[in-house]
């Protein structure tokens, strides 16, 4: 069979690549570990961030999707700013967020449903069961939005929740920890010095996150500010729109109208926080595609690293190979066959190292996946054709990069010089 | 001429290293013809191998004019050159220069690759063979002697089928017995047509020839034909 003359000519550099390389077993196979850890963690950081993204996006909409969250904020801080979030961690108490807000914002024109919240913290026992557990303190219509519904027995009502009535209802872990597989409805348990009784217990919500709401209790909003804590504020308002398209809109008569209750006119001095589910959406993509940025940054590092070393062993190779390049010129090997075979070598090095970091960057992202759902993680494998194409591209780029100027070098050599040397 | 294979008019080389001008060749005038078995004799540093390399289109001519097969070949490119000594020239060198770890094979098959042309095995085979070497075809080529290994280096030259074969000091690297040996396969080549040019400082390795230059300080100080020309083969004979 006869060979097209282009593959024949494409074949050769390949070849003498290939035995070159062959020759040199030890220093190819570490110049091939370097890309291989490049690009596995290329891959890793790719497939893994993928997965965490879906994970949150997953936790996001067991909230809904059709939502807009009002929340506490301190004054002249960002709502996403670390003063924000280390004010509110360290106890700067917010007591201007009133149900009395909510009432209002009910009554906008997408607005169909709401609820407010507030979280605690208290010693919850049964028959010398001890717990502590955060306590989810929501008004009664939470049952109606939220998309996790009652397993057993019932949510507690609007008239319980103005009558401060002593009625809990347990997330499906919690339960399990106070009562097993004992029945739990119509039980009574304590919750701090009070007691209270079981009328519900919550359908697990599936994927964890950092709070774990199957392990909490839901107590009326009413029955936690009045009886456990002590206050008339909640710290979030949460939203639900009639027509998600135009939340953005209802987010700004929020606005309006909360400035116009708290009497703000210096909109930096907001004390709360408008957020659309969009918004949380993008705030989520922003901050995954961040780490996911930083993560690819330290993988390059590790590639750069990789194809330097593979410039450092090109250059050790050209010199010590000088005759070698000298005696191929003298038999009429042109600048460009030289040029080409060292190019073929270093890609040749970073393609195979790209190969085997595609094939252990994705057993690893396997098995953390494996791992995580193992964990009880909400976790999907996430592999795509893109990465892999683009795994290859970028070992081809490395080997292209850092054995231009070994091969440039190579290729240069007068070959009466490089046959003297020997 | 009709059958001119090199013309050198003039001819000199100078090699310029940071600055320092080493006048190497001063102005050669010399033709060889098709067929013609030419020595280059004369002391270590006559210029003898930078003679052969600009000869051979590994180096280029400072000012003059060189025509092979009486075309203008005095100003070529690097590219040029590189073809030029694929096609048409074979070298053999003092040190044998064959890859190392590489078969006697691929160390043959080396002028192919850059040829452009489809690999054709049997040239390869032939070659070898035309060396006496077709049982050592696979062995590599640190497993062969020194003779041996000049004969790959032979067999190299001649895989292209070159017009001529420049040999710079083959024998030096030999025992006697061995550099007759390549003086044979030398001469067996002539004797079939191609046109040899031998390096050597010797004048008993020079005598194998059919003329011989002799340089000195680069320049030529004598050229003639070989009045008692030995015969490897007879030699041989003689020896045994
Ligand atoms: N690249 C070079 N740069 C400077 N001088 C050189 C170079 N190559 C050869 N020479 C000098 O040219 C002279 C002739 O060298 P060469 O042709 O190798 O002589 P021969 O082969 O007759 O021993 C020597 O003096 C050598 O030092
Ligand atoms: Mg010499």
């Amino acid at each position: 069979m006869k060979l097209p003359i282009w593959l024949g000519q494409f074949e050769t550099p390949i070849q003498i690549a290939r035995q070159a390389l062959l020759k040199n077993k030890v220093r190819t196979i570490l110049s091939i570990l370097g890309v291989v850890i490049g690009i596995a963690a290329v891959i890793i950081v790719l497939s893994v961030g993928q997965g965490i993204k879906g994970f949150l996006i997953g936790q996001l909409t067991t909230f809904g999707t059709d939502y807009i969250e009002v929340e506490i904020k301190v004054p002249n801080a960002a709502h996403t700013s670390t003063e924000n979030a280390t004010g509110l961690a360290l106890g700067v108490q917010i007591t201007t967020l009133k149900e009395s807000d909510m009432k209002e914002i009910l009554k906008l024109d997408n607005v169909r449903n709401a609820y407010s919240g507030s979280m605690t913290q208290q010693i919850v026992s049964y028959q010398g069961a001890n717990k502590q557990t955060f306590i989810f303190a929501t008004s009664a219509s939470y049952s109606d939005i939220d998309p996790t519904k009652v397993s057993e027995g019932r949510y507690f009502t609007d008239e319980e929740d103005n009558g401060l009535a002593r009625v809990a209802v347990l997330g499906p872990n919690l339960k399990q920890t106070l009562f097993g597989d004992e029945d739990a409805i119509g039980k009574e348990i304590k919750v701090g010095r009070g007691s209270y009784k079981v009328i519900g217990v919550m359908d697990k919500r599936g994927a964890q996150s950092f709070f774990d709401f199957d392990s909490m209790m839901y107590l009326p909003i009413h029955t936690v500010q009045k009886l456990i804590i002590g206050v008339d504020y909640v710290t979030f308002i949460f939203v639900q729109v009639k027509d998600n398209s135009i939340s953005d809109l209802t987010a700004a008569d929020i606005i309006q109208l909360m400035r116009e209750r708290h009497n703000i006119t210096d909109p930096n001095r907001d004390d709360f926080a408008v957020m659309t589910e969009a918004e949380a959406m993008n705030m989520l993509n922003t901050i995954v595609g961040a780490i996911t940025l930083l993560l690819i940054a330290i993988a390059g590092i590790s590639l750069v690293v990789g194809g330097i070393g593979i410039m450092n062993i090109m250059y050790v190779s050209v010199a010590e190979r000088t005759f070698e390049i000298g005696l191929r010129k003298a038999v009429g090997a042109k600048s460009a066959d030289i040029l080409r075979q060292f190019l073929m070598e270093a890609i040749f090095v970073t393609f195979s190292g790209g190969v085997f970091g595609i094939i252990i960057g994705s057993l690893v992202s396997y098995l953390i996946t494996v791992i995580s759902t193992y964990l009880g993680f909400n976790w999907k494998f996430v592999m795509s054709p893109l990465y892999l194409l683009l795994a290859c591209g970028v070992s081809i780029m490395v080997g292209l990069i850092s054995g231009l100027y070994p091969a440039r070098a190579a290729a240069n050599l007068d070959p009466i010089v490089a046959l003297r040397q020997e | 001429m009709e059958n001119s294979l090199i013309k050198l008019i003039d001819v000199h080389k100078d090699y310029v290293n940071e600055e320092v001008v080493t006048k190497v060749l001063h102005g050669i005038n010399l033709e060889i013809n098709q067929g013609e078995f030419v020595a280059i004799m004369g002391p270590s540093g006559s210029g003898k191998s930078t003679l052969m390399h600009i000869l051979g289109f590994l180096d280029k001519l400072t000012t003059g004019k060189y025509y092979f097969k009486n075309k203008d070949v005095s100003d070529l490119n690097e590219d040029q050159l590189a073809d030029i000594r694929n096609s048409e020239v074979g070298f053999v060198f003092q040190a044998f220069n064959l890859l190392v770890r590489t078969s006697v094979f691929d160390n043959v098959k080396l002028p192919l690759v850059y040829s452009g042309k489809k690999f054709d095995k049997e040239k390869v085979i032939n070659a070898i063979k035309s060396v006496g070497l077709y049982h050592r075809l696979n062995n590599l080529s640190n497993q062969l002697s020194g003779g041996e290994k000049q004969r790959v280096a032979i067999a190299r030259a001649l895989v292209n089928e070159p017009s001529i074969i420049f040999a710079d000091e083959p024998t030096g690297n030999l025992d006697s017995k061995s550099g007759l040996q390549i003086m044979k396969i030398l001469q067996d080549l002539n004797d079939s047509g191609k046109t040899i040019v031998l390096v050597t400082h010797e004048s008993y390795t020079a005598s194998h020839a059919d003329r011989i230059i002799k340089l000195r300080d680069g320049v030529i100080v004598s050229d003639a034909k070989v009045e008692q020309r030995l015969h490897a083969k007879m030699e041989d004979e003689l020896t045994k």
